[in-house]
């Protein structure tokens, strides 16, 4: 398997089959006289602004904090030992539900297309 | 038996998709000024459409992806990003031109100015993507849009010359208006060679769950499909050249001036096709790039979607089409001339050609995507052709923009 090939980028989907994003960043450890090794994927707004560069990533997070009202802001990480099927999409065993990852559109849900006739 | 019914619906869609303002414009611009010298045009669109649509139809068969999943899978994100950018400019571009065209068709029925009625097509466009289904969407719009036929029927009624349709169908030097005539070809091109139009069927064969076995339906579907949409515009040309251009009506630039063309063939009833024609395939098209747009961005990201779903359980996905309808009707609203924007629109998606073109060199020949369902010489030629085509268009746009466009 590759690493930039076999996993950045794919789309990523929950338990229930939920897509939740893309693999837009991996993290890896360091470890002494061993082979790093990747212990998360990340996934965000922030996670592709830096993938954009260093700039992009710093305003991607300045505005995902304006807009969440915290101070400060990482992207959403998840823990490669839950990777559970690499396939079509790459499935973790997680609940969506549980993460913030969809913070923003349970927002959009509540505030927005929810008060919508119809939805 | 099933298959069979599944390929005719699906040709009735592609004729559906193909058929909108641009290819209604171009044609019978071009019409009108060359006569059928411009017929090539047409061909060689269509052409390069029916390979691009049954490439997208079968990476979405194959792989289960749509191209957008896979550029973004297989070029990265930083990669990813410039064709993203151009497609959701140029079918913001687009979709505005559609909701200009039913605009148009509504103020030639009513008389009512058609900035006052961009603002209401776009609410219908954004109501039926709100509580339509995908199947309601692509098979009912399309149904609808088979009263274009009327163009063809008008066309073999008027009897041309089928021998001199012939001649004009092989690429031949202009007599006259030199930058015009290749600003026009630029425009026919790019109205045939739609980006949203292979996207949007990549994406429609995930929403209906394609599997191997459709390899040979998405063949008949792409090949009959976009013949018959071709076919259609080659009507629309045909009918510009005997009825605008014998008349001395050769600058098609008044919207005004398009119902005349149905009008010494059907009388009264004429004038009624081409409106109800016009709205129908604009609308129809405008349906399909508003929801091109929700598809790239969702993709692109890794959102939920799907046309299937209720809006409270992909509301990213309905927000990006939601924008984009109100968005795009702006400029109309405005009182910007749906016409030029047309011709616009349609030059500058064939100078974004090879942004989305390229990928498909690499994806349909990747065996993690296709496996044995790899490209052929044919197609990998054809594939190069248009690639070359589009870099071709993109460095003569603006230049003839400039000087064949005004």
């Amino acid at each position: 398997m590759q690493l930039l090939r076999d996993i950045l980028d794919k789309q990523v989907v929950d338990r229930e089959q939920v897509k939740i994003g893309k693999v837009d960043g991996l993290v890896a450890e360091l470890r002494q006289a061993k082979p790093p090794r990747v212990i998360a994927v990340e996934l965000g707004s922030i996670a592709l602004g830096r993938r954009l560069g260093a700039v992009p990533g710093r305003w991607a997070a300045r505005l995902v904090a304006r807009l969440s009202g915290k101070r400060q802001t990482r992207p959403h990480r998840i823990a490669w030992n839950k990777v559970r099927d690499i396939g079509v999409d790459i499935e973790f065993d997680i609940d969506v539900r549980q993460t913030k990852i969809f913070a923003w559109q349970d927002w959009l849900r509540e505030h927005v297309i929810g008060r919508i006739p119809g939805a | 038996m099933k298959k069979l019914l599944e390929i005719s619906l699906g040709v009735v869609t592609s004729v559906g998709g193909f058929l909108e303002v641009g290819s209604i414009a171009t044609a019978a611009q071009a019409g009108a000024l060359f006569g059928f010298q411009l017929v090539w045009a047409v061909v060689l669109g269509t052409i390069c459409i029916i390979f691009l649509v049954e490439m997208a139809g079968r990476f979405a068969a194959v792989s289960h992806h749509t191209i957008a999943d896979g550029i973004r899978e297989r070029f990265g994100f930083n990669a990813f990003i410039w064709p993203l950018l151009a497609a959701l400019f140029v079918n913001f571009l687009v979709l505005s031109a559609e909701i200009g065209g039913v605009a148009i068709a509504a103020e030639l029925a009513t008389g009512i100015g058609f900035q006052w009625w961009a603002l209401p097509v776009a609410f219908f466009v954004w109501l039926l993507l709100w509580k339509g289904t995908f199947g309601l969407i692509e098979k009912g719009m399309s149904m609808l849009g088979l009263v274009t036929l009327c163009f063809v029927v008008a066309a073999v009624m008027l009897h041309p010359d089928w021998k001199e349709v012939a001649t004009g169908a092989v690429p031949n030097l202009p007599q006259h208006d030199t930058a015009k005539y290749w600003f026009m070809a630029v425009s026919i091109l790019g109205a045939s060679i739609s980006p949203y139009l292979f996207m949007f069927y990549s994406s429609g064969g995930i929403e209906d769950q394609w599997d191997k076995t459709y390899i040979g339906a998405n063949r008949a579907i792409a090949g009959l499909g976009m013949s018959f949409g071709g076919g259609i515009s080659v009507g629309v040309l045909i009918v510009a050249a005997l009825v605008l251009g014998a008349h001395g009506v050769t600058q098609v630039d008044d919207y005004n001036q398009l119902p005349l063309m149905l009008i010494p063939i059907f009388g009264f009833w004429g004038f009624v096709l081409f409106v109800v024609s016009l709205a129908i395939a604009c609308f129809g098209a405008a349906l399909e790039v508003a929801l091109q747009q929700a598809y790239l961005v969702a993709q692109g990201f890794g959102w939920t979607w799907g046309e299937d779903l209720k809006p409270r359980d992909d509301p990213g996905f309905s927000l990006v089409y939601t924008l984009s309808v109100f968005l795009a009707a702006v400029p109309i609203a405005l009182g910007l001339d749906p016409l030029k924007l047309t011709i616009f629109s349609m030059a500058l998606t064939a100078a974004s050609l090879p942004l989305t073109v390229v990928p498909f060199l690499f994806l349909l020949n990747d065996d993690h995507y296709v496996g044995e369902h790899c490209n052929g010489v044919i197609s990998n030629a054809a594939v190069i052709f248009i690639i070359a085509l589009g870099f071709v268009l993109a460095l003569v746009t603006i230049p003839l923009q400039i000087f064949g466009g005004a």
